[in-house]
């Protein structure tokens, strides 16, 4: 009885690291998101709308069936036309942590988006006049900033990425909503290993916002409380 | 240069792996006791998973068992990460279109349950009663074609377990549902104690299909037939009647 419950806690640390590795995905599309729409380069605008607006619309559950599967027999039946024996296996895991970390991205750019605008202009433009260059007046002026405007958003997309990761086992990975289900099936009750998943699921999210709660504060120095 | 760099990407993505050998890669999902489950230790086990070991060893092939759920099964086999799905797959005919199934392999009789000082004597006698029935299952079509025309009111879940719950708090009158899954998930629990199993075991092929056949990608022919004929070997040779025997008090092959 006991082992199905450390075969779900297996699951918990499948669960954290495709959420934490998404989430650097979702990060650096973020950033590149948000750089682009607001780079004011009409090719990037179009190209980082036409990213959030897709992702944003669509299911993560109807993307992930399209990205995994479709991408697979699009090129399995590639290799077949061109008289190949050989048959594609996708690594689930990266499959996993891009699928997810693209689809959070297009949240996080406009979470990022947001931000960056509501720091006055005329900082960057002072920046500028300083001699700074773009890069350097990001990382010296706007990144700092920006974080403490971006973090309750960021919050939020964090929280609904940690769920989203139960998912995955539709392409093939176990984590730890599966798992429970097979241990339910296994021995006919489900309540207790539901119970137990939620209460992983829950210490994982209130570690997290312990952890962003601190960022918050940190980043907040000498200005008005934010609460998250 | 970014062209090589996509294409390292992409390669460390993917595993290409050429002529399959000799193992076939079989797809489960281990959350269907008695037929598809895990033990604690992890390991799958079952009435599928023990005839599908049976039918590697006669066709001489190595079973590696891909868990899978079951909302995926189907493009899971389409996308070629297996060659086959032993994971209790009732053959349709909406299932037909995008692959093919070999013969059944079992095929499990339904039943009505109803509460034990409920007379029944075919479907009229339980007319003006509530049955409880699983939303797009075999069963729903049953009742609808044949108790509802009875007046008996029929009503369908999502899930059976909705079905068992209904019935609990006084609801529903019965169900009708498969035999196993009944004796399971009801009638052996101390809720179903007042329930019992009644009129003939119900094998009728235009509601309930032919059962459960293992899903292949269609034109593997040459592997369609081996299974075929592993099927029928098993069956005659004593191995399926001893599987059969270690899960279930009856034949599981069905008529």
């Amino acid at each position: 009885m006991s082992s199905y419950y450390s075969s779900i806690l297996q699951g918990a640390v499948l669960t954290v690291g495709v959420s934490l590795a998404a989430l650097v995905v979702a990060v650096l599309l973020g950033l590149a998101g948000a750089g682009a729409k607001l780079s004011g380069r009409p090719v990037l605008v179009a190209l980082a709308t036409l990213y959030t607006t897709i992702i944003r619309g669509i299911p993560e559950l109807v993307l992930m069936l399209l990205v995994f599967y479709g991408g697979t027999i699009g090129l399995n039946s590639l290799l077949e036309a061109m008289g190949s024996e050989a048959t594609v296996d996708i690594n689930p895991f990266l499959a996993g942590v891009l699928t997810i970390g693209f689809i959070y991205g297009a949240y996080m750019t406009e979470t990022f988006r947001g931000a960056i605008l509501a720091i006055p202009k005329g900082q960057a433009e002072a920046a500028w006049a300083f001699g700074m260059g773009r890069m350097q007046t990001f990382m010296r002026i706007t990144a700092p900033q920006m974080v403490r405007y971006a973090l309750p958003g960021f919050t939020n997309n964090w929280l609904v990425l940690i769920k989203a990761t139960a998912l995955v086992s539709l392409i093939g990975l176990q984590e730890m909503t599966y798992l429970a289900k097979q241990a339910s099936a296994a021995t006919r009750s489900p309540f207790a290993y539901f119970l137990f998943t939620a209460a992983l699921f829950l210490i994982y999210t209130t570690v997290s916002l312990w952890v962003l709660r601190r960022l918050n504060a940190r980043y907040s120095l000498g200005t008005k409380r934010v609460q998250l | 240069m970014k062209k090589l760099l996509l294409a390292v990407a992409l390669g460390s993505l993917c595993v290409v792996s050429f002529a399959q050998g000799k193992d076939l890669k079989v797809a489960i999902d281990p959350t269907y006791e008695p037929f598809t489950f895990k033990t604690a230790d992890g390991k799958p086990t079952g009435f599928d998973v023990d005839i599908a070991s049976a039918l590697c060893e006669q066709i001489k092939r190595k079973c590696v068992f891909v868990e899978q759920v079951w909302d995926s099964m189907i493009p899971g086999l389409q996308a070629k990460k297996y060659d086959v799905i032993i994971s209790s797959m009732s053959i349709t005919a909406d299932r037909l279109k995008v692959i093919d199934f070999t013969n059944k392999y079992y095929n499990t009789p339904s039943r009505v349950v109803v509460k034990k000082d409920v007379k029944f004597d075919g479907p009229a006698s339980l007319k003006g009663k509530k049955i409880g029935v699983l939303k797009g299952s075999t069963q729903e079509k049953y009742a609808m074609g044949e108790l509802k025309t009875a007046g008996v009111d029929v009503v369908a879940y999502e899930a059976q377990d909705q079905v068992y719950l209904d019935i609990k708090s006084g609801r529903l009158d019965g169900t009708v549902a498969d035999f196993v899954e009944v004796t399971g998930g009801f009638l052996s629990k101390p809720e179903g104690k007042d329930y019992n199993l009644v009129g003939p075991e119900l094998y009728i092929e235009k509601y309930f299909g032919v059962g459960a056949g293992i899903g292949l990608r269609k034109g593997d022919t040459a592997l369609k037939n081996e299974l075929n004929t592993a099927i029928k070997t098993i069956r005659g040779n004593g191995s399926y009647k001893k599987i059969n025997d270690k899960y279930f008090k009856f034949d599981v092959y069905g008529k």
